[in-house]
């Protein structure tokens, strides 16, 4: 593959420079903005699987990209495992969204501001392939910024009360977090003198004896910070307006790959930046382990009383984002060579990305054909829209965690990975979670097909293939990521041994 | 006791920096009032440039502007690497203040207050 040592820089520069050429390009040919947003995506899409074979097979990825050629001193982009899976699934997830978003759009946002949604679009997407791909910790802020702004605009653009009153709680709380992260890396920069992570993790090595206070004061301003931009359980107070109230396709978005990419940058930082021996002695693993515990539960209880369907699946959000953080709460460090609860966990971001985004889809197709949004309403309409609740079924199987579906597989590699390191009691949360999520998933479709209608004089749109088609291909991958998951773990676990190494 | 004391004094521009980004973030949480928060946000953003400016500073440096003539032997140059970074930083609490601004316009059109706990009574009553 030519110049594929280029192919990071050019995906984000590419994707950040369309994002603003895309207002111009609605004024002057307003048909053209889908396609060529989708195409943007798509080839983002195919770089970052050539970009994951090379990391697979060949060395082009061995040594990072220096931008502009400044070694040891500029931004250093570099592809590992872990952030090139990351790029596949924000690329591959994020192209179906946009997919579905085109009909769905023209329902929910009015004509004039249409352009400007793809403008943000493709701003989130370039901002979170940086986040995905830096090296360097002030660049990370500056990516963490892009992405904070476009995530609040993608749910303020629909110009309604309730979404700007959670994109504004939204945007406060994020600045909160920006704010920690900030305090944090000054913190890192006082000791180290570096910005690089490589070379931070190097220098703190040596400082660790030295500067105990600071080292531990950076780590828990990082986990805070991260914790409240990908709603970590007491930190979570924004997510379910702001994911509820928001156009279908931003929720998905949302829901789907926002959140979690702020988790894989923490668990970027936290396994290369810092020390295993600061780890040994400060039980941060063990506190966010019971943060994300506390979170799986009450996410779940929460989600039960909650009538409004897309508040349900926002608050469930809470409950899945434990799981990804429980992956990281069970890694030993100790024991180093037990991570199979980590691999579980980074697995999670695939398998939710996967099904919360089609549920969220699923959700904005009642509100398109029908105007539904309460659960209570939902009864009967399995006969009416058949096949949404056919993949909602699918969905809601790989929520619970029921063999041959995605969700299963991820909380199989958690739960072993608890047994591993002798903590059977989070084998039982698990379960717990699981039975919490069967509770208040299984009667909205079981209601949708067996109850009476109440429907005979609702009108029912018929729904755009367009919107049809991203759902079908996602509950098609929830299938194959729970039959055949090997090749994803096996990056996986290569993508972990990097990190703890 | 003494030696926190004296290391305090020594460092009294951490310590303000610390105080400042204290500030900022308990009225962010506990004031109901929005632009209140945004301007304890600036408050918050200001106090980490401020220690981040500082860390970069060495005691009796220059700023690290080179002229033509080599300079004289033992002269300090401040770190001019924060500074720069600080500038970037600067640019991005400009924007994200712009845009909550914008936001809280929209939020009096719609509720006719830019009062949190009024607006969250206001949504109360329609549910």
């Amino acid at each position: 593959m030519p110049a594929i040592e280029h192919y990071p820089i050019i995906m984000v520069a590419g994707l950040l420079l369309l994002a603003f050429i895309m207002p111009l390009l609605y004024i002057w040919k307003r048909n053209w903005c889908e396609p060529v947003a989708i195409f943007a995506i798509s080839v983002a899409l195919v770089m970052s699987l050539c970009i994951i074979y090379e990391v697979v097979q060949g060395d082009a990825f061995e040594e990072g990209y220096w931008m502009g050629g400044w070694e040891h001193f500029g931004i250093e982009f570099k592809a590992d495992y872990l952030s090139s899976y990351m790029l596949a699934v924000i690329h591959g997830v994020g192209l179906l969204i946009l997919i579905y978003g085109i009909g769905d759009l023209k329902k929910e946002l009015v004509e004039k501001v249409r352009g400007w949604y793809y403008t943000l679009y493709l701003l989130l997407m370039g901002a979170m392939s940086g986040m995905a791909l830096t090296n360097d910790l002030f660049n990370l802020f500056v990516f963490m910024e892009i992405v904070a702004i476009s995530a609040c605009a993608i749910i303020s653009i629909k110009e309604d009360r309730e979404c700007l009153e959670a994109s504004f709680k939204y945007l406060i709380l994020s600045a909160m977090g920006t704010g920690c992260y900030l305090l944090s890396v000054a913190m890192i920069y006082m000791i180290t003198g570096y910005m690089n992570l490589d070379m931070v993790g190097e220098t703190m090595a040596l400082g660790v004896g030295e500067y105990p206070l600071n080292i531990l004061v950076a780590m828990s301003l990082m986990v805070v910070s991260f914790g409240v931009k990908s709603a970590l359980f007491p930190l979570h107070v924004w997510l379910p307006d702001a994911h509820a109230s928001a156009p279908s396709p931003s929720s998905a978005v949302l829901s789907g790959l926002v959140i979690k990419i702020y988790a894989v940058a923490l668990v970027h930082i936290l396994f290369r930046a810092f020390p295993m021996e600061i780890l040994k002695e400060v039980p941060m693993t063990d506190i966010i382990l019971w943060m994300s515990t506390l979170g799986i539960i009450f996410g779940s209880i929460f989600a039960m009383v909650q009538e409004n369907f897309k508040k349900m699946l926002a608050y469930s959000s809470i409950a899945q984002i434990g799981y990804v953080f429980m992956g990281i709460g069970l890694f030993d460090p100790e024991r180093p060579e037990e991570t199979e609860a980590l691999v579980g966990g980074l697995l999670h971001i695939l398998n939710h990305a996967v099904m919360k985004s089609m549920l969220f889809m699923i959700a904005g197709i009642i509100i398109y054909s029908a105007g539904l949004k309460k659960i209570r309403d939902f009864d009967g309409i399995g006969n009416r829209l058949k096949w949404p609740m056919y993949i909602f079924i699918i969905g809601s199987a790989s929520m619970v965690g029921i063999p041959i579906t995605g969700g299963f597989m991820s909380k199989l590699h958690l739960a072993q990975g608890a047994i591993a390191v002798d903590m059977p009691f989070f084998v039982m949360v698990i379960i717990a979670s699981s039975l919490l999520n069967a509770i208040y998933y299984m009667p909205i479709f079981i209601n949708a097909f067996l109850s009476e209608s109440k429907h005979e004089n609702v009108t029912f749109k018929p729904v755009p293939g367009s919107m049809m088609i991203p759902v079908v291909i996602l509950g098609g991958l929830v299938l194959l990521f729970g039959i055949y998951p090997a090749p994803v773990i096996g990056v996986l676990e290569s993508a972990v041994e990097s990190l703890i190494q | 006791m003494m030696e926190t004391i004296e290391s305090l004094l020594h460092n009294y521009y951490y310590f303000i920096a610390v105080v400042l980004f204290v500030i900022g973030f308990h009225t962010m949480l506990t004031h109901s009032n929005l632009i209140k928060k945004v301007i304890a946000m600036n408050i918050m953003d200001t106090s980490v440039f401020l220690l981040f400016v500082t860390i970069g500073y060495v005691q009796g440096g220059r700023p690290p502007i080179m002229d033509a003539v080599t300079p004289p032997a033992g002269v300090d140059y401040i770190n001019p690497l924060p500074s720069a970074l600080i500038l970037t930083g600067i640019i991005v609490a400009i924007s994200v203040t712009a845009y909550a601004l914008s936001l809280i316009v929209k939020i009096y059109k719609f509720y006719g207050t830019i009062d949190a706990d009024e607006i969250a009574e206001i949504r109360g009553r329609e549910e």
